[in-house]
């Protein structure tokens, strides 16, 4: 090794060193000033993005209890990239395995919707292909594939995500009372998120349809895809949300 | 030009989402923009239209606060990946970051963690050869000179070996080819917290130990006195003070009217506040 690596070998340790002492869990009782203003700004850095990603946890926590939560996450799950939209993937299961959020079980699944909705405000801008519509009657269903617009996701979750969601999303009091109630019914709920205009939009769906939406989020042809949705899927009246609210792309031949 | 309306040709202000609207529907007189490159690397959305759209009304200049220059494990190829795809996007007038670290393990052999902040870098030949091959590597993928930022440093390496800090950065812009993008209140910052006796005369010693010619770009803003700390925190929370107003002066005596930056990030004030500071930065310049 020469003598210029042996220098550059000390000044990784250095950085390594001090990057170890911020990411550390607990405060360096002997932290200087300038250490803690690091740590002081690295916590702001965290409430910040993840309030931007995950708005509706942070008005089910509360702004301080949630607070207290990115700082925690950020030690846990520190960020790998410079870019803070891309950090917080990591939150659902870190919140599902949290001793202390037990009692709130529908958490994790609300900050993936929230998650969701991040990405999808932040998918590659795509237009509709409305001629691409004509293969579907020209083309056996097993040599097509419905391609869904960059972001559209469909979860489901054992809680009633989209009544929780739009319960703190909005104003409307009588929402809470809906999630309330399909809370204590154990009622879950499908979902699709895609975009209106710029916005991230969540869309309450049946399984059938997230069955079938799962399956071309995969890649499946259209004819695996109707198998997936079962017998229950009403494939026109999916195709007329499809294009009412966004969701698909193209109908595309398969391995173009 | 008419009294009181500078021109405003070499001066710019920092485009955070609260001003949007107002300045690309009002479109205040501006030499150009400045936007924070991270926050524009998503793959589309509203923020990279936005951006679209300023690119049609001013020069854009991207301003990184991510690339961790000084960072001993080296660049993130997607980061680098990001910027370049940016950088391709809008044709930006200048492209800058800072002399600063964030990228390591925090265990040997571990991943790579990004801070996301702007962590200092001793001023050593070490962090120098690492300095000049990152932006090195940064500048042959954008196919473009960068522009480097000084630090507000807020801890100091004290074992010995180190050189000033603007000989460092005068040596890295020699050797890498890149230029200084010169924060006068991230001189005042570090002048304030080393408890120069006179820190207008230590930011002003820096400026005259910088050549002309070597300074692509000059950065304004407020800092101010955290309590908690004991410290001066370059936080872009207020307007640019006296004495930096001071040092900016004397940069522009040394090196002549800049493209000059106000930036202001935390508690954003009416975009009116924001061009009159700007407006500051043009009138000085037509002094200088």
């Amino acid at each position: 090794m020469t003598g210029i690596s042996d220098h550059e070998d000390a000044e990784a340790l250095r950085q390594r060193e001090l990057l170890a002492r911020l990411a550390a869990a607990r405060a360096d009782a002997a932290a200087s000033p300038g250490l803690r203003a690091y740590r002081a700004n690295a916590h702001a850095s965290a409430e910040r993005a993840l309030g931007t990603a995950c708005p509706t946890l942070r008005v089910l926590l509360g702004a301080e209890d949630f607070a207290q939560l990115a700082r925690e996450f950020w030690h846990a799950d520190p960020p790998l990239r410079g870019d803070l939209g891309e950090w917080g993937d990591a939150l659902p299961e870190w919140i599902a395995a949290h001793a202390g959020l037990a009692e709130w079980p529908y958490l994790a699944d609300c900050a993936r919707l929230d998650l969701a909705l991040h990405h999808c405000e932040r998918a590659a801008d795509a237009v509709f292909d409305a001629a691409s519509l004509a293969l579907l009657s020209s083309t056996d269903p097993a040599r097509l594939q419905l391609r869904l617009m960059p972001g559209v996701q469909a979860l489901r979750s054992r809680w009633p995500l989209a009544s929780l969601h739009a319960a703190h999303a909005g104003r409307d009091e009588s929402l809470f009372d809906v999630a309330r109630d399909r809370l204590q019914q154990g009622q879950g709920e499908a979902v699709v998120v895609a975009r209106d205009g710029w916005r991230g939009v969540v869309h309450r769906i049946a399984a059938p349809d997230l069955a079938f939406m799962q399956a071309l989020a995969c890649g499946a042809d259209l004819a695996r895809a109707l198998d997936a949705a079962g017998d229950g899927f009403d494939f026109a009246a999916w195709l007329a949300d499809a294009l009412r609210c966004r969701w698909l792309k193209e109908v595309a031949l398969v391995g173009d | 030009m008419q009294a009181g309306t500078p021109d405003m040709a070499l001066t710019g202000i920092g485009l955070r989402q609260p001003h949007y609207r107002e300045v690309l529907e009002g479109r205040p007189a501006l030499g150009f923009v400045e936007v924070h490159s991270e926050n524009f690397f998503a793959d589309g959305g509203a923020a990279l239209a936005v951006l679209d759209t300023a690119r049609e009304l001013y020069p854009v200049s991207l301003h990184g606060v991510g690339l961790a220059l000084g960072s001993a494990a080296g660049l993130d190829p997607w980061h680098l990946d990001r910027l370049a795809l940016l950088a391709q996007r809008v044709q930006p007038v200048r492209v800058s970051d800072h002399a600063s670290f964030a990228r390591a393990p925090a265990a040997a052999g571990g991943t790579v963690l990004h801070a996301n902040d702007l962590l200092p870098i001793a001023f050593t030949t070490a962090s120098l050869d690492i300095m000049v091959r990152n932006v090195t590597q940064v500048q042959e993928r954008l196919r473009r000179s960068i522009l480097v930022e000084n630090l507000a440093a807020y801890l100091a390496f004290d074992d010995g070996g180190q050189m000033g800090e603007a000989d460092f950065l005068v040596a890295l812009c020699r050797r890498s080819g890149c230029r200084l993008l010169l924060d006068v209140n991230n001189l005042m910052v570090n002048a304030l917290n080393a408890h120069a006796a006179d820190p207008l005369a230590a930011c002003c010693d820096f400026i005259d130990a910088v050549p002309p010619g070597i300074v692509g770009e000059i950065h304004l803003a407020g800092y101010c006195e955290h309590s908690d700390f004991g410290i001066v925190i370059d936080d872009h929370g207020s307007r640019v003070r006296g004495l930096v107003w001071a040092a900016y002066s004397h940069a522009l005596r040394r090196f002549g009217p800049l493209p000059t930056l106000i930036e202001w990030d935390t508690g954003l004030p009416a975009l009116a506040v924001l061009l009159g500071e700007a407006h500051s930065a043009a009138r000085l310049q037509a002094e200088a």
